[in-house]
């Protein structure tokens, strides 16, 4: 048996619960009609240990961006909506998307889900989730 | 009769053909996604005040990063997108983000002026408001009925 190096990042990226949301929701055939779009997301570690996810939610309000901590699980949610009548005929091409997203991911138990700190600029919102002290890495002195 | 409509159903296709022209130069080349290149999604519209507007979303840009210019009735919009700096590839664990170039154009209907064109860039969306000429407003014509 080889011993593999448990990276708890790996776990964030792989135990995506959008995909079994996505699974269960094909499956029940519950999500199909609903608007929805998925805005795309990049987590990155940075140096100071920390995990970067940044979402592009161009042009929503900073108001109707919610984002919520349950049970290490963390939910982004949002709705926008187009600014004319996409029913009508006002419109002459329409690429964007519009309706409600939830993306949600499992963050590994070293983050420190009380110090998630969020900003929005220039259409990007940029959580910053910083690691428990006692996670990063330390030396152990070996004692004679 | 030629209604606005149509001239704006040009613009689109014309728009879709200039893609399709770039897309087949890119196939003959090189691959697309190995040059960075995505394309942003666009929608056009008109609102009450007779005026086009493009929006194009781009999040994520620094303003003197995106090139807008208008020559011969063709709008292009270019772009250009770096991926946060310092950041090893090895420490990302998911990228869905594009980054790299973009470049789209559009043939503008002559409908427009192209002289008072306007552009904002404001939470990740690129606004491009272009009035739309008064002469080519519908208005009305009176006829004077004898009798």
């Amino acid at each position: 048996m080889t011993l593999v190096r448990w990276n708890p990042a790996r776990e964030l990226a792989t135990m995506e619960v959008d995909r079994l949301q996505q699974m269960f929701g094909d499956w029940l055939g519950g999500t199909a009609t609903a608007r929805t779009w998925t805005p795309a997301v990049d987590i990155f570690e940075n140096d100071s240990r920390e995990y970067v996810i940044k979402a592009e939610l161009p042009e929503l309000k900073r108001e109707d961006i919610q984002i919520s901590v349950e049970n290490n699980v963390l939910t982004l949610k949002g709705e926008r909506t187009a600014e004319f009548n996409t029913a009508g005929d006002g419109y002459h091409r329409i690429e964007r998307q519009y309706g409600s997203f939830s993306r949600a991911f499992v963050l590994p138990n070293t983050v420190d889900t009380n110090a998630i700190s969020a900003a929005y600029k220039d259409g990007v919102l940029t959580l910053r989730i910083p690691q428990r002290e006692d996670a990063k890495p330390r030396q152990i002195q070996v004692q004679e | 009769m030629t209604s606005q409509w149509d001239l704006m159903r040009e613009l689109a296709t014309m728009q879709d053909r200039m893609n399709r022209l770039w897309g087949t130069m890119h196939d003959r080349g090189e691959d697309v996604t190995a040059r960075g290149g995505w394309q942003p999604p666009v929608d056009i519209f008109e609102t009450e005040d007779k005026e086009v507007v493009l929006k194009a979303e781009l999040p994520g840009l620094a303003r003197e990063d995106i090139d807008l210019t208008v020559e011969n009735n063709t709008l292009t919009v270019r772009a250009e997108r770096r991926r946060d700096d310092g950041v090893a590839a090895e420490r990302y664990h998911r990228t869905e983000r594009i980054f790299g170039t973009c470049s789209r154009s559009f043939t503008l209907p002559n409908t427009v002026d192209a002289s008072r064109v306007k552009a904002e860039y404001r939470d990740g969306v690129l606004s491009i408001r272009l009035p739309v000429r008064d002469e080519a407003k519908p208005r009305q014509i009176h006829v004077d009925v004898a009798g």
